[in-house]
């Protein structure tokens, strides 16, 4: 159970009548929902109902035709310069280096986000996913599996206060589903506000909140 | 500050990686580079210019060859990102002055690289005769930097654009045109050995490289993220 103050200082994102629009193609019209920290919120949708739009709109990555969006930790709006370091994404549209190795990878990741000294920390995110911080291969030489798994760790490795989550089960085997579900678990009781876009029926079990976007 | 230079130099270090591994700028930028140099010295070569007109029209195609070089190989900095579809990690990861900053140490790693192959062999090959050869360098790196400079903005801008290929040649050529013919003529001062020239060309350079410098670390954010 999490104390009042560790939830009272989660970051919340609150959007209200959020619609986007690319030319006169109406993605969505009229979203409105709440992410809070210390649970999942799950957006599902058919394939074209804009799921991932809507993630890329709450992440900060694309402007909203209409509507507004905003990220707070307690009542207090979070800077956009400040905003990014509080997000950890892994989506399909989001892809990691192919002509790095794992390692490589994770290890910029960690630098230009400012970590400090970050080797075994990056060996300790590569091992929790499943993927071993010595391989040398280069990413273009990976499974879709594998790269997932990177972009999982790349997404985890800064131990971020929201974690986003587009299809994060896809391409994954059985044995990674159930290490996801158990970290996303672990991650929304820990006090850390998740977002999941999905149409995986075991995924939409994750979340107690739901936005369903209609095509 | 520091912080900032570690995320820049991330950047640069992670671009020099990838770019090394795959070689796709590198080869971009070398094969035109030595194929025009080839071209050229076997058409033209060291004697079918007279004396008189040697130091202008062996600057004049020296430049050519540089900018038109550049323009073949700087622009994959930021398309390369957006068509790997890396570009949304970055931004969410590195600030944006870290990006810009990085990606324009990168350019200029890879044109001081084809500058230091290109320049003595084209000087060897042409017979160009450098009096003033501290003021040539210092020619040189000023304008490389200053191309570094330009290229990287407008690389960031039509990273973004559809029309990618025709729009890196429209925006550039207009920016690229007056240090393009202020390098010329500093190049002909230093290989006719007329100081003020040389001076007057460094003095303009330097000027155009801080204020698209100012530009562009202004301006970029705005282009990175919206």
């Amino acid at each position: 159970m999490l104390s009042f103050r560790a939830m009272a200082d989660g970051i919340r994102i609150s959007f209200s009548d959020v619609a986007k629009r690319y030319d006169l193609r109406v993605i969505f019209k009229a979203v409105s929902g709440e992410a809070v920290a210390g649970e999942v919120l799950v957006i599902t949708g058919s394939n074209g109902s804009g799921k991932s739009t809507l993630l890329s709109i709450l992440c900060g990555l694309l402007r909203p035709t209409r509507g507004e969006v905003r990220h707070l930790q307690g009542d207090a709006e979070i800077a956009r310069e400040a905003w990014r370091l509080h997000l950890g994404v892994v989506a399909p549209s989001m892809a990691v280096y192919e002509e790095l190795d794992a390692m490589e990878n994770l290890s910029f990741f960690a630098r230009v986000r400012g970590l400090g000294p970050s080797e075994e920390r990056c060996r300790k995110g590569l091992l929790a996913v499943g993927l071993d911080p010595d391989r040398r291969t280069l990413v273009r030489g990976y499974s879709t599996g594998m790269a997932q798994r990177l972009k999982i760790a790349q997404a985890l490795l800064h131990d971020p206060a929201v974690l986003v989550l587009d299809e994060p089960g896809s391409n994954l085997d059985p044995a990674g589903k159930d290490w996801l579900e158990e970290h996303v678990r672990v991650v929304a009781a820990a006090g850390k506000t998740v977002l999941l876009a999905t149409n995986d029926p075991r995924e939409m079990e994750w979340g107690s909140r739901h936005v369903a976007l209609a095509v | 500050m520091w912080r900032w230079l570690s995320e820049a130099l991330a950047v640069a270090a992670k671009d020099l990686r990838t770019e090394f591994r795959t070689r796709v700028a590198l080869n971009s930028l070398g094969l035109f580079a030595l194929t025009v140099l080839a071209a050229v010295s076997y058409t033209v070569g060291p004697y079918r210019i007279s004396a008189e007109d040697r130091p202008f029209l062996l600057a004049v195609l020296l430049w050519i060859i540089v900018f038109f070089a550049a323009l073949a190989g700087l622009d994959r900095s930021f398309v390369k990102e957006e068509e790997s579809h890396t570009a949304p990690l970055l931004r969410l990861a590195a600030s944006p002055h870290a990006v810009w900053f990085g990606k324009l140490i990168y350019n200029l790693c890879l044109i001081y690289a084809l500058m230091a192959i290109l320049v003595p062999l084209y000087c060897i090959l042409m017979g160009y005769k450098i009096v003033l050869l501290q003021s040539f360098v210092i020619t040189l790196v000023l304008g490389g930097y200053t191309l570094a400079v330009v290229t990287t903005i407008i690389a960031a801008i039509i990273a973004r654009a559809m029309t990618r290929g025709a729009l890196f040649s429209v925006l550039s050529l207009p920016l690229l045109l007056p240090l393009m013919i202020f390098l010329i003529q500093g190049t002909t001062g230093a290989s006719e050995g007329t100081t003020e020239t040389v001076t007057n060309t460094v003095r303009a350079v330097l000027s155009m490289g801080g204020i698209m410098t100012i530009v562009s670390a202004v301006l970029f954010p705005v282009v990175w993220n919206d």
